[in-house]
């Protein structure tokens, strides 16, 4: 078996007594695309920020594409990551072209001005529209990003993220600003990543219905790894109810899709979807 | 005006008073569009403020001023990077407590010497026209490695002004240079102490980007505009200066609230113009 992308073994963070992620260990093999679900403060995007290496677990060990992740492989595996975040921290003042913005994402980019002077820039230019024609934001290259909308800045930062090409790529709830069509085809882009790339993706969203037929995995993710559902397998009703808490009121679908198998009892003539419907 | 020209500049007093000054404004324009982009201008307030504890702490030991100011600039600069970090402090608290406190201190130093040997006036509002070779060999010195600092991060300066979290995810040292940032807006506020006085050296590094901001598009676009804004701020204020007989740093800063009128009415224009079309 390949090394796999991403391996955590009994991965523990925050305090002992109350921590965000506690015993977590998951393995991760390239061109896998997993989404992540959970409830608010599950600790999903405190994973992410652990795989990107953004914060230290208090304990456990983690390997990125067979290195250890530490603070002295940290930036060096760095390189090889994309990651999106769900805070959209940008300096919203900041006078920016679309094209500057997605040249900041080039492994290339943050050296020494001299560097500049030596660069291929025909080909930083490329990857540059290529990334933005994978989003469709290739007719706005030069526009100020300060004039996009919410979702066509979403969309720029997706760019920022897949120019470099990463082998991992971390996503935090990427279609919070996306309307529906827009949502569905982030995720197709994204499978067709994973397959033709062997891209490994990462992907914390709310909404598993609408994930379910791109990702090949679930992972359920509250303090711990709950249940993680290969393509195919049915989240069973006690694992929902063990993230959510036992108010969750479980609406039987139909879908053909990862854990939305309809138990053959919830089975109606009608055809029915099956996801995480909870209400208090 | 060409007399006037010919005079300005064969005048012995502006013939020194212009080498440091050009290229004080040289490093200004090139750090203020990191101040306004990282949103520091009130760290320049601290520090700028902060530096009379230096120049306090020189006049009652008897060091030399401007590397004794220097190095408390960049060390309260420093400070005011990590406290927030590490204490939970907000930054715009922890630079308001450092700013009131070392100003305090700077005060009472100053305070306890004999009052002929610091001119006070000069202090807080700067005047360019005392600059010694000492000083100046300190202020090329300290523009040299403000140059150089520039050179080698603004690019990634820049990424993390825009997104902190996504720079430091790209594998920038972002706490690094974020230190390193911060040390060397205390070394350019202490070399701006010269020019424009503790009171005004903010407006030198605030005011070249913020009437460059109106236009640019680019790093680069912004950080040649900037420096052509303060050129000619600099410029226009030392003649102003000149003639009138104005405090120098004051005259600079005045011209430079000119070019910013300027460049905000011309944006605006340009905004009704587009509209209306």
């Amino acid at each position: 078996m390949s090394t796999p992308i991403i391996s955590l073994s009994h991965v523990r963070f925050g305090p002992a007594k109350k921590p965000i992620l506690d015993n977590l260990s998951l393995e991760v093999p390239a061109g896998h695309f997993m989404g992540i679900i959970g409830p608010n403060g599950a600790g999903k995007s405190t994973l992410l920020t652990i795989i990107a290496g953004l914060t230290k677990p208090d304990a456990g060990h983690i390997d990125l594409f067979g290195r250890c992740l530490n603070s002295k492989t940290r930036i060096a595996l760095q390189k090889s990551i994309g990651y999106l975040h769900q805070k959209h921290a940008n300096q919203p003042d900041m006078p920016m072209r679309v094209y500057d913005v997605v040249a900041m994402g080039l492994t290339s980019f943050n050296q020494p001005l001299w560097n500049g002077l030596f660069a291929d820039k025909q080909a930083e230019k490329d990857a540059i529209q290529h990334a933005l024609t994978l989003v469709e934001m290739d007719n706005h290259i030069q526009t100020d990003f300060r004039n996009l909308s919410g979702g066509q800045q979403q969309r720029v930062r997706l760019a920022r993220a897949l120019v470099r090409q990463p082998k991992l790529l971390l996503l935090d709830e990427p279609s919070a600003a996306l309307d529906s069509p827009r949502q569905e085809k982030l995720y197709k882009l994204l499978r067709k990543l994973c397959d033709e790339n062997n891209m490994t993706v990462l992907m914390v969203e709310h909404d598993v219905a609408a994930i379910t037929s791109y990702v090949d995995s679930v992972a359920c993710l509250n303090k711990q790894m709950h249940h993680h559902a290969k393509k195919g397998e049915t989240i069973p009703d006690e694992v929902w109810r063990e993230m959510y808490g036992e108010h969750v009121n479980i609406v039987a679908h139909d879908a053909s899709c990862i854990g939305c198998m309809p138990s053959p009892q919830k089975q109606s003539s009608q055809e029915q979807h099956h996801h995480e419907h909870h209400h208090d | 005006m060409i007399d006037f020209l010919n005079q300005f500049f064969n005048s012995p007093v502006m013939q020194d008073a212009l080498p440091p000054a050009l290229l004080i404004a040289l490093i200004t324009a090139s750090m203020s569009i990191m101040v306004v982009a990282h949103r520091l201008s009130f760290l320049t307030v601290g520090v700028s403020h902060a530096s009379l504890a230096g120049l306090g702490l020189a006049v009652a030991l008897s060091l030399p001023l401007l590397p004794t100011a220097a190095a408390t600039a960049i060390a309260i600069a420093l400070l005011l990077a990590v406290l927030p970090n590490r204490q939970g402090i907000n930054e715009d608290a922890g630079t308001g407590m450092l700013f009131a406190g070392s100003m305090a201190l700077g005060v009472v130093l100053i305070s306890s010497t004999s009052r002929n040997e610091v001119d006070l006036f000069g202090l807080l509002f700067g005047n360019i026209l005392t600059v010694s070779p000492d000083d100046m060999q300190w202020i090329m010195g300290g523009s040299a490695l403000v140059v150089f600092s520039i050179i080698l991060w603004a690019k990634s300066w820049w990424s993390m002004a825009f997104d902190m979290i996504t720079a430091k995810a790209s594998g920038i040292a972002t706490s690094k240079l974020r230190l390193i940032l911060h040390g060397m807006i205390g070394l350019t506020v202490v070399m701006c102490v010269k020019l424009a006085g503790i009171v005004l050296t903010t407006g030198l590094l605030v005011l070249p980007a913020a009437c460059a901001w109106f236009w640019g598009r680019s790093m680069f676009s912004l950080w040649a505009l900037s420096l052509s804004f303060s050129l000619v701020g600099t410029l226009g204020g030392l003649m102003w200066s000149y003639q009138y007989d104005w405090p120098s740093g004051a005259a600079i800063i005045l011209m430079l609230c000119v070019l910013f009128t300027a460049s905000w009415a011309a944006s605006w224009l340009q905004q009704q113009y587009q509209k209306s079309r």
